[in-house]
């Protein structure tokens, strides 16, 4: 247990903001993958008896009376948990900004964001308190976080892991995914966390390997397809040379690296079709959230006024500024044209990439075009290429449930950024080795900011 | 152009009210998000069905008619703001 | 003005399962409340739905009793709307592809059959249960993910009485395939109505829908006072106000609740944790197959095969396991007459009086036909069986051994009975003077004593037949 409470001190002086909720630690006598590991876990992970507020005001005093699948799971495997990381509120944002309990700051420079939504659990690996924390990715909330952190973030494959106990978001789009320091890390958590699980009708019965023992770093023949919509959109020559170098290092290995062109008009359209299916499930997913049976409830004359005065004051104006867009899109009238247009579009592009990776072992592109935006930093154009596309990309991982994981790929004033692969479905096995290839070319592993 | 009465409408069907400041981020925001919707429009998704779910193999699994879990009054009503006789109540303030 | 009326009903059936329609916890009746919950019940964050196998099971059933097409492709879809009864701010349906479709049942109404169409059969979940007391709301989620089915009519009624045949054909046949208990005063099954009056052959009036009705007979009267209130209206030359009206048990009226102001958008659409589910073929044809005979068809049978006239047979299409008894019985003898008789006066009866249910009874049917033929051979008599033997053959004891045991086999043997007589005869010369002097009574005191002493096994026929004729010896001697 030491390592356990010198994590917990560690949390409790930690600077970024990460940790909404400190949990005393509690010795666990089971012997595990994960023995006397500390664990943090993002906050819209249900905890029996621990506070989990999924950072909205109106879950402000809710206390779970059952665990989280993946909860059980960790636990199961000897792992202790310490605390309860920041995040967006309710997971919808990708800056860690709009959390209830103020932004998260980079650890590797507070002037910068973490990114989100899981930005408070990203910031607890790079800040080295723990060396495993899980997060949820639904758009890129847990590779664009490890990538402005410089660690490891892995979204496995839809139905991978087991989401009953985890605050939904966006039911089409949600993963539970991970952060740590490097792949053999990550490799073992999934062995960890996957799995059957009959309470998730999501659930995969697929298989689930000892990762961890069959990592092969041997890179020669694979085919490695390089995202050109991507590599197209983006501005920075810095990204753009460790882009290319990684690329070289994976060629002297033996990869064979193509580039692929999706159709551009496609391309553009990944962050709205996110947006609208995103926004339209999750306007339905949180209406159970009204104040009546468990969380902060206001006072109102009748029924009807106490769920409004809850429902008002419970939520951040970005969240019901995103509920009416997604009301807006289910609406009778308007699902065609929004909500049900999305999800054609959605198909197409699960197709187009499906084609791909018939082909190739792995899509890959940087995480993001910079580093970690400034806290205050001016607002990026929502209709440009570099937005629509550098920037959101890697959603293509929502939409079609493809394993998919960030990488560390190099630094730049000091702050990291990632690479971002993305593999078909249920080939985990194929995107850990791919990874231990990249991380053993760029040398990038275990890094933590040095905190002051 | 989205109607401010359209959207205060929209927000009272999700039972919670904006302030005139969000309502007029709305309208704003709108203008983005219609010219990104005009991205969508330029995609032909003539017979492409709404894909609902990332995997639509069908399942077979169905859950058996066995009672397997059931909590306790008391672990139901823990995080009520108000109960009564093992009931969640809705607190009417009387004026 | 006679009007065209046009009258579709939605019934709501709690089918009888173990669990919730999507969660593991036990459904309920009259528990302390929310003691019959869990977290997703609850609509905690972070639960999903599980879809109950049993549901499924006695969906398909319903489905087959009224010959719907079942689709084995199960999908499901959001229902979103806000109430406090409602803890996911959604109900969890089928919209766009219910488990059966384009069926009908045929119901009776004064003595010629209709058919009305059923449009749909699709599993739902049920609300939760709200108590209004002064200005609070109780809330008992016991209720809440209750397996549903609705059952969506055609708009083929067009009278009170029809409308109330068709709630009660369903309402038995569901009763008897074992789906639900369908107690309408209980709320495990409700039915409301959508009732619109039109000029012939114009187009469909403004339809107006009646909840709250909680029996057959309210649904015929809900309808009938509709009927007129709507005719009224529209001899006045005024519209009929689209709304939901609740039916007034005492006043017998219904009465406006609230006013259908352009159609609420429910907003659906596929519920994203509940993949699609495959039903193996084998899976539904083994359910359809397993289907008892429905009502409709044995009361059919019973008339043609067996005679039994409307009253026995709506006593065995109310209660399933009598029927099941009673053509056990007709097994062991081509007797329906007295079998039914039997069994529904006299079998019942013991039932009652010793509590215990028909399906846990000892009483062979081989044994109740042996009583009856012994009774028709005159072996017995009919009030021995009753008295005597019927106890004994509901315990599983046999009709022989009981009659060997307690001596009851009637004497039917003349020269026996001669001798008893005259043995009494020559107790008693008394009588013979009474009889003598006209007094016939005697002749019944006569008959107590042959009785005695034959321990009631004598043929109370033969018996009396002989005691006159021994009589009249004497007296003319």
């Amino acid at each position: 247990m030491e390592k356990i409470y010198k994590a917990f001190e560690k949390a409790k002086n930690d600077k970024c903001n990460a940790i909404v909720t400190l949990v005393e630690p509690k010795e666990n006598l089971n012997k595990g993958k994960l023995s006397g590991e500390p664990i943090i876990l993002k906050d819209n992970i249900s905890t029996k008896g621990i506070r989990t507020t999924a950072s909205s005001k109106i879950l402000d005093n809710y206390y779970p009376i059952f665990d989280a699948t993946v909860v059980e799971k960790i636990k199961a495997e000897g792992g202790v948990i310490i605390g309860k990381a920041s995040m967006d509120e309710l997971a919808m944002g990708g800056t860690n900004l709009a959390a209830y309990t103020g932004p998260v700051l980079n650890p590797w420079d507070y002037k910068r964001m973490s990114g989100g939504s899981s930005g408070g659990s990203a910031a607890a690996v790079a800040s080295g308190i723990v060396s495993f924390a899980i997060g949820s990715d639904t758009g890129d909330s847990v590779r664009k976080p490890a990538s402005f952190c410089g660690i490891v973030g892995v979204k496995p494959t839809y139905g991978r892991i087991s989401r009953y106990g985890v605050v939904a978001y966006a039911s089409s789009l949600d993963h539970v995914g991970y952060f740590t320091r490097n792949v053999k890390d990550a490799s073992l958590m999934l062995e960890v966390l996957a799995g059957r699980d009959d309470k998730d009708m999501t659930s995969s019965f697929k298989e689930v390997k000892e990762y961890s023992k069959l990592l092969n770093s041997d890179v020669k023949g694979k085919k490695i397809a390089v995202f050109k919509n991507v590599i197209d959109s983006l501005d920075n020559e810095n990204t753009l040379n460790l882009f290319n170098d990684l690329l070289n290092k994976l060629k002297e290995k033996g990869a064979i690296i193509e580039e692929v062109s999706f159709d551009n008009d496609l391309m553009r359209t990944l962050f709205p079709v996110y947006f609208i299916i995103a926004n339209c499930e999750a306007t339905s997913n949180h209406s159970n959230l009204d104040g009546l049976r468990f969380g902060v409830s206001e006072d109102g004359d009748d029924t009807r006024e106490v769920v409004i005065n809850s429902r008002t004051k419970g939520f951040g104006s970005l969240i019901r500024k995103r509920f009416v867009i997604g009301s807006f899109g289910l609406h009778e009238e308007n699902q065609e044209k929004v909500f049900k247009k999305a999800q054609r579009i959605r198909r197409l592009i699960v197709e187009e990439v499906k084609k791909c990776l018939e082909e190739y072992d792995c899509l890959i592109a940087p995480a993001s075009n910079d580093i970690a935006p400034l806290l205050e930093g001016n607002k990026i154009d929502e209709l440009s290429d570099k937005y629509l596309i550098a920037e959101n990309h890697m959603v293509i991982g929502n939409f079609t449930g493809y394993p998919s994981m960030t990488v560390p790929m190099g630094f730049e004033k000091g702050c990291p950024i990632g690479v971002n692969i993305t593999c078909k479905a249920f080939d985990e096995e194929n995107m850990f080795n791919i990874g231990l290839a990249i991380e053993e070319s760029t040398g990038l592993k275990d890094l933590v900011a040095k905190v002051d | 152009m989205i109607e401010k009465e359209y959207i205060k409408e929209l927000a009272h069907e999700l039972m919670f009210d904006l302030s005139e400041e969000e309502v007029v981020e709305i309208q704003k925001e709108y203008e983005t998000f219609s010219k990104q919707l005009e991205l969508l429009e330029k995609i032909d998704t003539k017979d492409v069905k709404p894909m609902p779910y990332p995997f639509e193999n069908e399942t077979n699994y169905l859950r058996e008619d066995v009672v397997t879990h059931v909590i306790t009054q008391e672990d139901a009503l823990r995080n009520a703001s108000y109960s009564k006789e093992g009931h969640f109540v809705v607190h009417k303030v009387v004026k | 003005m006679n009007y065209e009326v046009v009258i579709g009903i939605e019934i709501h059936c709690e089918l009888k399962t173990k669990t919730k329609m999507f969660s593991g916890s036990p459904t309920s009746f009259n528990e302390p409340a929310n003691t019959c919950v869990n977290e997703i019940d609850l609509a905690f964050p972070g639960t999903l739905p599980t879809v109950n196998k049993e549901a499924v099971r006695k969906g398909i059933m319903a489905c087959a009793a009224f010959n719907l097409e079942i689709d084995t492709l199960l999908k499901f879809d959001r229902k979103n709307y806000y109430y406090s009864d409602l803890p996911k701010g959604f109900q969890i349906t089928q919209q766009f592809h219910p488990l059966g479709k384009n069926g009908y049942v045929d119901i009776e109404v004064d003595g010629n059959t209709k058919r009305i169409g059923i449009n749909r059969i699709h599993l739902e979940e049920d609300t939760a249960k709200q108590f209004h007391i002064d200005d609070e709301t109780l809330i008992d989620f016991n209720r809440a993910g209750t397996p549903l089915i609705e059952i969506v009519s055609d708009p083929d009624m067009s009278s009170g009485s029809e409308a109330s045949a068709y709630v009660e054909t369903l309402r038995q046949t569901l009763l008897y395939i074992g789906v639900s208990d369908v107690k309408m005063e209980e709320g495990s099954m409700r039915c409301d109505v959508n009732i619109s009056l039109n000029k012939p052959n114009e187009p469909y009036g403004t339809k107006v829908e009646i909840k709250n009705l909680n029996s057959i007979s309210n649904v015929a009267r809900a309808i009938d006072y509709e009927i007129k209130r709507q005719s009224e209206i529209l001899d006045k030359g005024e519209k009929v106000i689209s709304s939901t009206r609740r039916f007034d048990e005492s006043s017998r009226t219904t009465i406006e609740m609230r006013r259908k102001e352009g159609g609420v958008d429910y907003k659906f659409f596929p519920d994203p944790n509940i993949v699609p589910i495959r039903l193996s073929d084998d899976w539904v044809k083994e359910i359809v197959n397993s289907l008892p005979e429905l009502p409709s068809e044995r009361k059919k049978r019973y008339k043609n095969d067996y005679g039994l006239n409307d009253n026995e047979i709506n006593v065995y299409l109310g209660n399933r396991d009598l029927a099941e008894l009673f053509e056990e019985c007709m097994k062991y003898g081509d007797k329906a007459r007295s079998i039914s008789n039997w069994l529904i006066t006299d079998v019942l009866a013991w039932l009652s009086k010793n509590n215990v249910e028909i399906k846990n009874s000892e009483l062979k049917p081989k044994e109740l036909v042996r009583m009856i033929e012994l009774i028709e051979e005159k072996v017995i008599s009919s009030t021995q069986g009753k008295d005597i033997v019927l106890d004994g053959i509901m315990k599983g004891e046999l009709t022989e051994d009981i009659i060997n045991e307690k001596g009851l086999k009637q004497v039917s043997d003349e020269g026996m009975l001669l001798e008893v007589i005259n043995k009494v005869l020559d107790e008693q010369p008394q009588s013979i003077v009474d009889y003598a002097n006209g007094k016939d009574r005697a002749v019944k005191f006569l008959m107590g004593q042959v009785m005695k002493k034959t321990r009631g096994q004598a043929n109370p026929s033969l018996a009396n037949k002989l005691i006159v004729e021994e009589l009249a010896k004497r007296i003319n001697k």
